[in-house]
């Protein structure tokens, strides 16, 4: 555990001073953030007009879970997105190899080799609105915001669980960056709660197919206490599930590129 | 340390025509064959061996370095590393071994080389002292004075080979595994690489296996070669006593006064003559009589008998097994074809 905690700290390090090399880089992110913050805004303004709620949450409760998914978007940019990128670049060009020859288990290496400090400030902005807009919704309660903590952890597992099962895939298809691209369309439906969507066919895709109702909504719901012990417990046991799926599938392909590949 | 029995790795490829129409076949009933890139491979190393694998490309030099190292799982056959069945791929077997390719690397592009080796310090848990220790004579060896603080995309290639050999190494592994390490360096920098090479043997008693196009990395720095061809053995030996597979010998002469061409050519193949001096090569059995036939009939200043270099008898080799698999091939096909 000590020796991980401390490779952590060296990836970062490493990841964080490669990056610094590209400062123009930096401004160019910012700016995307704040346009992708300003428009977040204005569609939940249009869409709520004066102040009619939208599937049972009213404008504030709603920019609580806006502000989640910017936040979780954000950490998904930093933690997640730039790691997943290298897994299909170093299967293409071959230098998986070094990885597997390394004294340390493969999945935590690759997962955790790359932060992207750029896309920081999109967590900031997140974290910001759902704050500010809990603030302005008053009686929270502490149960609610200890809650959200685990509620935001199963949701970031969740997320990188998908990507990197999706990701996986490059051991046989190669070239598979786009793939990601499927995931994000979908991530975009958590900007909006579940209940906004009409009962039935989107419901059921975004809660058990794609389950985006527990990356924004359920963490959502457990800051502004609307949280039922089933989504807890449902949040929890399905990012469990879904890691222990991404370890299986990671070991499987592991075994078919190093049976096939040349 | 390393204990290879009848090692065998097949690939099952899919075969496909030129054209859409080819490819849509291709795709409606694919049609696969079996490539057999190790075909029945088996030797031993010692611990402290400098072991050579030449072949021509495709020949199965690479994938059977990624077998002994445990990136591929072999199809059959048995492998044995340092006591651990490489694609187990244990903790203490990865932290004996290493594998350097001079077509991939693993310093991070963006950072001087020394953030790439603090990393692979976390990984290999070295400890400081050791570290510390390992890299200066490292810096010492390799003269990565001022290299080492440069960013890795703005080194030459012979740096950037420099620092990959330190990185790799780092950890003081027993058995080094080398894929090409001087591929497309200059002479001076290959020579360079082969001297560290040399030097890393001596100091831990490290066992080096070594594959390379270039036959000189190979005769400079082995005492032992492996030559495969096709998936298989066609040579296993000291460089000692590949010379005496050498079907030739080399006579150097030396004239007093110019000779003409069809003279000469009735002792043997004429190689060179140029002038006053000239080379034959002769049959080995018959080389001493007709040097001393050479020394009565010739006005003969010099003569000399030597050994044809160490690249051409492989070379002669080589060609020879490459002959011997077609005519086998060919006895079977016409076996096949007889009903």
């Amino acid at each position: 555990m000590n020796k991980h905690l401390k490779i952590l700290k060296i990836f970062a390090g490493s990841s964080v001073s490669a990056q610094m090399e590209y400062r123009a880089n930096f401004i160019v992110q910012m700016i995307s953030s704040l346009v992708a913050f300003v428009g977040a805004l204005l569609g939940l303004s249009v869409l709520f007009g004066d102040d009619a709620g939208l599937g049972g949450w009213s404008l504030l409760e709603a920019q609580v879970l806006v502000g989640v998914f910017l936040l979780l978007e954000g950490l998904t940019e930093v933690l997640v997105y730039p790691n997943v990128r290298k897994i299909a670049e170093m299967v293409r060009t071959g230098t998986m190899d070094f990885t597997l020859l390394k004294p340390i288990d493969s999945q935590f290496s690759v997962s955790s080799r790359n932060v992207n400090v750029f896309a920081f400030p999109n967590v900031l902005l997140g974290f910001g609105l759902m704050v500010y807009a809990l603030i302005k919704l008053g009686n929270v309660s502490w149960t609610g915001i200890l809650l959200s903590i685990p509620m935001l952890l199963s949701a970031l597992t969740i997320i990188y669980c998908i990507c990197f099962i999706l990701i996986t895939t490059a051991f046989w298809f190669v070239k598979v960056e786009n793939i990601i691209e499927l995931f994000w369309g979908f991530f975009r439906a958590g900007q909006f709660p579940i209940t906004a969507f009409p009962a039935g066919g989107a419901r059921i895709l975004f809660t058990y197919i794609v389950p985006i109702a527990f990356i924004t909504t359920v963490p959502a719901q457990a800051l502004i206490g609307k949280i039922s012990l089933e989504s807890v417990l449902a949040s929890l046991g399905i990012a469990s599930v879904l890691f222990v799926a991404s370890r299986l599938f990671w070991k499987f392909a592991l075994k078919s590129y190093t049976s096939a590949s040349s | 340390m390393i204990h290879v029995q009848d090692l065998q790795k097949h690939y099952t490829v899919s075969e496909k025509e030129a054209g859409f129409l080819g490819s849509l076949r291709a795709f409606v009933r694919p049609k696969t064959k079996v490539v057999k890139a190790v075909d029945g491979v088996s030797f031993d190393i010692a611990a402290g061996e400098r072991v050579g694998f030449l072949g021509a490309n495709g020949a199965g030099k690479t994938t059977t370095l990624k077998m002994l190292s445990g990136l591929l799982h072999p199809t059959g056959g048995s492998v044995q590393v340092a006591g651990f069945t490489p694609f187990q791929r244990k903790t203490d077997f990865l932290k004996k071994i290493t594998l350097v390719m001079g077509q991939k690397q693993q310093l991070i592009w963006d950072l001087p080389a020394q953030d790439s080796f603090l990393v692979n310090q976390a990984i290999f848990e070295i400890g400081d002292l050791e570290f510390k220790a390992t890299l200066k004579e490292f810096t010492e060896i390799l003269e990565l004075d001022g290299i080492l603080k440069k960013q890795v995309r703005k080194l030459s290639l012979g740096e950037r080979m420099k620092c990959e050999l330190a990185a790799a190494l780092l950890h003081r592994p027993k058995v080094l595994f080398l894929d090409e390490p001087t591929i497309g360096l200059d002479v001076n920098m290959q020579v360079r690489i082969r001297e560290f090479i040399a030097e890393y043997n001596r100091r831990f008693e490290a066992t080096v296996i070594l594959t390379s196009h270039y036959m000189a990395d190979v005769t400079a720095l082995c005492e032992r070669i492996i030559v495969v061809e096709k998936g298989q053995i066609v040579l296993d030996g000291g460089i000692d006593s590949l010379m005496q597979r050498a079907q030739n010998k080399i006579i150097k002469l030396e004239f007093s006064h110019l000779i003409p061409r069809a003279q000469l050519e009735r002792y043997g193949t004429v190689q060179e003559l140029d002038g006053l001096s000239a080379q034959i090569l002769i049959p080995r059995a018959q080389a001493s009589q007709v040097a001393s036939r050479l020394l009565g009939e010739l006005p003969i200043a010099d003569v000399t008998i030597e050994d044809p270099p160490i690249e051409s008898i492989i070379g002669e080799i080589m060609s020879e097994a490459r002959v011997n698999q077609q005519n086998q091939r060919i006895d079977l096909e016409m076996m096949e074809a007889k009903p």
